[in-house]
């Protein structure tokens, strides 16, 4: 029944229905990447999300957006109105075929649509049901509108990050729509475990607040109670390590982070052959970070005399070689043309049938037995809707075109 | 009814929150998940020393990362440098079904514990090495912590506002977001290993996963050739979309207004009906072209009002506006947080109770729940050994008298660190 099966994918044979806006793809890509059929189902005429700028050579298209085009590889495309009685006729088949259904509306939108997960469930009990929302399926908020920011905001990520006399900013990339997705991808593998295991699957109920609340949990409740100190935005710094922040170099800035005692004293040691200045040596400076937390500032001073003589690439090798953690502040360029991510071969060209060649950053893990791929791009709207209601549940050309012309695909 | 991963045993090596964070959620959905550290290596976490009262010293027990990343754990310590100790973990892994582990590249395989040897007392076993730059490359040996990550993949100074050179956030990113992709990884092995009982171990570079977290935005660079402009918290996409000042030291709304219908509503809410007919504002690209101007005066709207009273206002217009929360505001002035049973109370040896981050895996059918706080190196020798291994009482004594199996020495922890001479 199947028109593709890749051998050798970690999740070949799961089928995976995506209904979802920018909160959800992530979680499709990530299990589309790895093997499982993820069929993405758009309304007609294809989702908002194919707007989403900046676009392929700057050119705007419905299948040029960036977001999109990254967000959705792997992925089958069809489209249908589930509002319409034809199409959640088709969605229920549908959804009869699946491990998995994604999506990322209102609370209680399906359920409306009669294509809820109690329904879904009667026709298929292992079916793992994942929602992806702003603030989850309950609670006083869960009708609050939200975005990508806002979440950041909520969360508790906005108010550490940034320059301490800066407002609160955002990291780019829509990161807690990225965090919700792959915490939502995790908990439906785990769901899909205990289905394997016992026959039952479940719904998996995702609040985006809460998965960025957890992301930053380094400054969250366990601390704060222990010690009382509400952290806050502190530079490049972090707040519990010192030294730690971006350095000045001939050529631009490096990264350093030191965390355990014997990491300081190499670090005071590579200073004081190279500055001479011998009070960097004092034991006062020697311990855990507490003990240099009151010394910070002098400690940078003395830091960035070292690394201000040395271009980043001397200053990243040779503080390696002293087994020192110093990071280049890689500009988009420079991690496009990295030595190691060439040498890992990261980086992947896909070609877009018509459209040329793209490369694509590429596995964020590398299963052995299962490699990651992109076994496709992004489809366009509708794409596939002949190989899946045609080829899959039966419908004849005819049928198509007339729900086609009546809006239902 | 059983947790989602009842009967899985996942053996860690690991320390920080990368490696940690996948044995918490793991073990918070019924995995029974075994940390072996080393005396002489104790995670990182537990170098804490109380702020409020740094005379103490190291508190291993009491760091609030190390509880937490580590709640719901077993704990026991082998000396890893001695062979007989490799051998004793050697057979915790063979009744075991995932190993975790995060220490630099090759460590384990200089150990004696790398993917080869444990797949031969393991033939079905799944394992995941994280490190910063993975196992392989010509920097896979390299050191490096969750910011170091941030700057290396792009994320510093892709983020941020324009003028900032480079942004880093105070919650190591790349740490929690490394370790739920680690859990990705290791539930696409289970799942493929519940059908075809095949081994195989996961390689996964803490560098890669940040880069493919923004791979969207590197991708402007690759295809257009222009390296992404930071917006810091604008938007091409809707305006007014940023974090504006409210009443008060530090507080602050985000707020983004994603439509012209919204658009029209937040005028009328915020009383200014005259900035809907303002042709500087009549449609997208006119609010953006005039953003810095639009954000002025929205800031002037929110700035004599509190933060909280700028969310419910915009919020009961259905526009999306949140507070900029901290900790605090989170856990006292959340109610949706606090509806949901976000924040866990659990059990602490020393303390009592702690009260840990929620895991928000959102399984309603097999919630899951967190045991115990992270406890003491070596807190779980008898269990372990004694239990899961079989070992007979005088076999565990005899490898504790010989520094095979180590457990914390309770008085010798109560001096330690004052002078700074643990590792």
């Amino acid at each position: 029944m199947r028109s593709h099966t890749v051998p050798r994918a970690a999740l070949a044979g799961r089928r995976v229905l995506e209904l979802a806006d920018e909160k959800g793809v992530y979680c499709g890509k990530l299990l589309a990447d790895m093997g499982a059929d993820v069929v993405k189902i758009e309304r007609p005429g294809g989702d908002a999300t194919r707007d989403i700028p900046p676009f392929w050579r700057d050119e705007p298209g419905r299948d040029r957006s960036l977001f999109y085009l990254y967000m959705n590889t792997s992925k089958r495309g069809i489209t249908l109105d589930g509002t319409s009685a034809e199409g959640r006729d088709l969605l229920l088949r549908l959804a009869a075929t699946a491990d998995l259904v994604i999506e990322t509306f209102a609370p209680g939108y399906l359920d409306g649509l009669g294509l809820g997960y109690q329904t879904l469930r009667a026709l298929r009990p292992t079916l793992v049901f994942t929602s992806i929302t702003d603030f989850g399926q309950t609670g006083p908020h869960r009708h609050f509108r939200s975005a990508d920011l806002v979440a950041s905001a909520l969360g508790g990520a906005m108010h550490v990050t940034g320059g301490d006399a800066d407002p609160p900013v955002t990291l780019a990339g829509f990161q807690a729509n990225v965090m919700a997705s792959t915490c939502a991808a995790a908990a439906s593998l785990i769901a899909f475990y205990h289905a394997a295991q016992t026959g039952e699957g479940q719904h998996v109920d995702i609040s985006i607040e809460e998965t960025t609340a957890a992301t930053t949990h380094v400054c969250g409740i366990g601390k704060w109670l222990d010690d009382g100190i509400v952290p806050r935005r502190g530079g490049t710094g972090l707040f519990a390590s010192v030294p730690s922040g971006a350095y000045p170099c001939r050529d631009g800035l490096v990264y350093l982070m030191v965390n355990r005692p014997l990491h300081w004293k190499a670090l005071a040691r590579w200073i004081h052959e190279v500055t001479g200045v011998e009070a960097v040596l004092d034991r006062l400076f020697e311990g855990p970070s507490s003990n240099r937390l009151p010394h910070r500032d002098l400690l940078d001073v003395y830091i960035a005399d070292l690394t201000q003589r040395f271009t980043v690439d001397e200053v990243y090798r040779e503080g390696q070689r002293r087994h020192l953690a110093f990071t280049p502040v890689n500009s988009a360029p420079a991690v496009a043309d990295d030595p190691h991510l060439a040498a890992r071969s990261y980086f992947v060209e896909v070609e877009h049938r018509g459209a040329g060649r793209l490369r694509y950053p590429c596995a964020p893990y590398r299963h052995t037995e299962t490699p990651w791929r992109i076994a496709r791009p992004a489809p366009a709207a509708g794409e596939h809707n002949a190989e899946i209601y045609g080829g899959e549940l039966g419908l004849s050309a005819e049928r198509l075109r007339a729900l086609q012309e009546a809006g239902v695909l | 009814m059983k947790q989602a991963l009842h009967g899985v045993r996942v053996v860690e090596f690991s320390a920080g929150m990368a490696g940690p964070w996948i044995g918490r959620f793991m073990a918070y959905c019924g995995a029974e998940v075994i940390k072996v550290e080393s005396r002489d290596y104790p995670d990182v976490t537990r170098l804490y020393v109380p702020p409020r009262n740094p005379e103490l010293g190291i508190q291993p027990q009491l760091s609030p990362w190390f509880t937490d990343w580590n709640a719901g754990k077993r704990f026991v310590a082998l000396d890893l440098a001695k062979k007989d100790a490799i051998d004793v973990a050697k057979r915790l892994v063979a009744r075991s079904d995932v190993v975790v582990e995060n220490y630099s590249a090759g460590v384990v395989d200089k150990l004696g514990l790398g993917y080869a040897a444990l797949r031969e007392v393991r033939p079905d076993l799944v394992m995941l090495g994280s490190s910063g730059y993975g196992a392989t490359g010509p920097s896979r040996s390299y050191v490096t912590w969750g910011p170091n990550i941030e700057a290396l993949a792009g994320l510093a100074t892709l983020s941020g506002f324009p003028e900032r050179e480079c942004t880093i956030t105070q919650y190591a990113y790349p740490d929690p977001l490394s370790a739920m992709h680690g859990l990705v990884a290791v539930m696409c092995a289970l799942d493929h290993r519940l059908r075809t009982g095949e081994s195989q171990y996961i390689d996964l570079s803490q560098f890669e996963v940040t880069v493919s977290a923004v791979g969207h935005v590197l991708l402007e660079y690759l295809s257009n050739g222009h390296e992404p402009r930071r917006r810091g918290n604008r938007a091409l996409h809707a305006a007014p979309h940023g974090c504006y000042r409210c009443r008060g030291e530090d507080r602050w709304c985000a707020i983004v207004v994603a439509s012209e219908a919204e658009w029209e509503r937040f005028c009328d809410t915020t009383g200014h009906p005259e900035w809907a007919g303002d042709p500087r504002f009549a449609d997208l690209a006119s609010r953006l072209a005039n953003v810095a101007v639009l954000d002025s005066l929205v800031e002037g709207w929110t700035s004599v009002r509190r933060d909280y009273e700028v969310m419910e206002t915009l919020q009961a217009a259905g526009i999306a506006a949140g507070v900029v929360q901290n900790v605090e505001d989170q856990a006292r002035r959340d109610p949706q947080l606090a509806a949901r049973g976000f924040f866990e109370e659990i059990a602490h040896v020393k303390k009592g109770t702690v009260v840990a981050t929620g895991i928000p895996l959102g399984l309603t059918g097999t919630p899951g729940r967190t045991g115990r706080a992270g406890a003491m190196l070596g807190e779980d020798t008898d269990y372990v050994f004694g239990e899961v291994l079989g070992m007979p009482a005088d076999e565990i004594r005899r490898h504790v008298a010989a520094g095979i199996i180590q457990i914390q020495d309770q008085r010798a922890e109560q001096g330690e660190g004052s002078n700074g001479s643990s590792r």
